[in-house]
């Protein structure tokens, strides 16, 4: 065999495997094509639903802006909320009754307190009326270092009462913010007499006095939070003298401070009570 | 999905496959006959132009072979934008709804609101412990000055007042305010509506009470150790934003002076009254007595 015979069973095998390659990729290709026009198909659709894509970004926006307006006008900052499947009670306790349990899972935060809230909510419907029912409440909260909150919480989840959770957390946190306020305050007004040991946020201030070192004021500020869920400060005047002076004060001043005190902030309020007592330790009398 | 189901063949498009290719081989068989014939007349000259020939078509083919290897695989490659597309739709659906669902959420904390082409109409939820009770609206025209356009907030409400106060200077303030007096206006009210309808035997006359249920008053009986009490009661709420009464009073209607039992009652009723909701310390008036019942009967 020469050559050129050689050449051609080489060529006529390379071309009867392109042809075999050819007409599956062919056949591949057709079904692919069959994808592409499906994608097309979706694709065209998309540019009809391109403007639906954008209307639903531009929608997304609008729910967007409308979450963060409604979070700054309420201070409530939800992140997250679940609704799990809604269980109707088929026990037909009473006629005529629907009854609906839903299970709601909601996290947020009202500034710096992050919240974790379950709860459960019975729906009962009668011919007569409709009524919503909290039966079951749990709250899980962040930083849990505010005692009074946890106190609060737990009454809260006993009550099963979720509004008045977050009417009081509502002015807790603006009575938190208060607070921090007028520390910070005193402590720019008078650095070298007013001293927050625990930084602004604690519920401790000290006095100090400049001219009888050893003489001390602490302001104990703490926020209540009542049965009703009404929100209250409680400030209190403790007094650290040395034990030679407590023997001198024949008029008991120093044993009567706190109750001074709390005489001094029902006439004068909070900030006026602090700075006159702030003034009148430090012997700054101007 | 549409896309995905059409790139998974089933069977019947395996059997496609064999079927093309059995059709294919059907066909180089014939062209190799008819090569054949032509190879056999003019041999030598003829071997030239078929090897030509052959080349032609190989070169042919391969392109063939190349561009449709290329459009096999550029379909997938030019998927994935058809996809993004798709899971963009899918990821701004998702958190459509999850934002939606989050401002529904809202009224679990008794403020929600919807934004207007003018402001926004909040909506405040009131509650008595777990009940959750009306629902009130305030529509605000957000412009300077801020103003009330609608609301559903009772007369008695003093709105214009805490408006006064808040509205202008601080929003959120003005919203607590008002779901303060609204809260404890519904919870006042609930409490009353409780004691109506679920102690309707206890009570020895109508329950009387102003708009604002901030004046309660009422007469009623307490049986205990085959003794029945008969006691009227006033109870007032001087501070609006509150659901428990500031002054209570309970007598015994006609009688200047009480005896020993009589005035422990009346003293524990107060006490009872002032520190818990209404219909709760009838609740407890009413256990007393089935357990005092049950005790006589054992």
């Amino acid at each position: 065999m020469d050559s050129e015979t050689r050449e051609l069973r080489a060529l006529e095998a390379e071309v009867a495997a392109l042809q075999r390659e050819c007409r599956m990729l062919q056949n591949a290709g057709e079904k692919a094509s069959g994808a592409w026009k499906s994608f097309q198909k979706i694709s065209q659709s998309d540019s009809e639903e391109w403007e639906s894509l954008k209307d639903l970004r531009s929608q997304l926006e609008h729910l967007r802006s409308e979450h963060s307006f409604l979070s700054k006008l309420t201070g409530f900052n939800i992140r997250n909320y679940s609704k799990m499947e809604d269980i109707v009670n088929t026990e037909e306790t009473e006629k005529d009754t629907k009854k609906v349990l839903q299970k709601h899972r909601l996290s947020g935060n009202c500034n710096m307190v992050t919240f974790q809230l379950e709860f459960e909510v019975l729906e009962m419907e009668t011919k007569e009326k409709k009524s919503s029912i909290i039966t079951d409440l749990s709250i899980i909260m962040e930083p849990t270092e505010y005692s009074e909150l946890s106190e609060f919480a737990s009454r809260a989840e006993e009550k099963r009462d979720l509004l008045m959770f977050f009417r009081s957390l509502h002015f807790f946190v603006e009575w938190c913010e208060y607070r921090e306020n007028t520390f910070k305050h005193f402590k720019e007004k008078y650095p070298d007499t007013v001293y927050l040991l625990e930084g602004t946020c604690s519920h401790c201030m000290e006095i100090r006095s400049t001219r009888q070192p050893g003489f001390e004021l602490v302001i104990v500020w703490k926020i209540q939070i009542d049965e009703e869920g009404m929100v209250f400060p409680k400030l209190d005047l403790l007094t650290k003298v040395p034990e030679r002076a407590l023997g001198l004060d024949k008029n008991r001043v120093i044993e009567t401070a706190p109750l001074s005190f709390r005489s001094l902030l029902g006439v004068l309020g909070i900030e006026a009570a602090l700075d006159s007592l702030i003034r009148l330790f430090s012997g700054d009398n101007n | 999905m549409e896309s995905a189901n059409t790139l998974c063949p089933g069977r019947k498009c395996k059997g496609g496959v064999l079927a093309h290719l059995e059709r294919l081989e059907a066909q180089t068989n014939i062209s190799n006959r008819k090569s054949e014939e032509p190879a056999v007349r003019k041999k030598e000259s003829s071997l030239r132009t078929k090897i030509r020939e052959l080349r032609q078509q190989r070169d042919k083919l391969r392109a063939e072979v190349k561009q449709w290897g290329a459009r096999v695989k550029e379909p997938p490659a030019k998927e994935d934008p058809s996809r993004t597309v798709i899971s963009e739709q899918e990821v701004l659906e998702r958190e459509w709804r999850n934002v939606d669902a989050i401002l529904e959420a809202y009224r679990f904390t008794g403020l929600s609101g919807k934004l207007t082409s003018r402001g926004v109409c909040m909506c405040i939820s009131t509650a008595f412990e777990g009940n959750l009770l009306d629902s009130y609206f305030v529509d605000l025209v957000i412009e300077k000055p801020l103003r009330i356009h609608h609301h559903s907030v009772p007369v008695f409400i003093p709105l214009e007042k805490i408006a006064a106060a808040h509205l202008q200077t601080d929003v959120q303030r003005f919203l607590f305010r008002l779901w303060e007096y609204l809260n404890a206006y519904a919870g006042r009210k609930y409490q009353a509506d409780q004691l109506e309808s679920d102690f309707c035997d206890v009570l020895t006359g109508p329950l009387q009470r102003n708009a604002l249920c901030n004046l309660l008053s009422f007469t009623y009986k307490v049986e205990q150790r085959c003794q029945t009490f008969s006691f009227s009661a006033r109870l007032l709420y001087e501070d609006p934003t509150a659901a428990l009464p500031t002054n209570v009073t309970v007598t015994r209607p006609g009688v200047e002076a009480s005896s020993p039992p009589w005035e422990e009652h009346r003293a524990s009723h107060q006490m009872l009254f002032r520190t818990k909701p209404l219909h709760k310390v009838f609740a407890s008036f009413s256990k007393e007595t089935e357990k005092l019942h049950l005790n006589l009967v054992s």
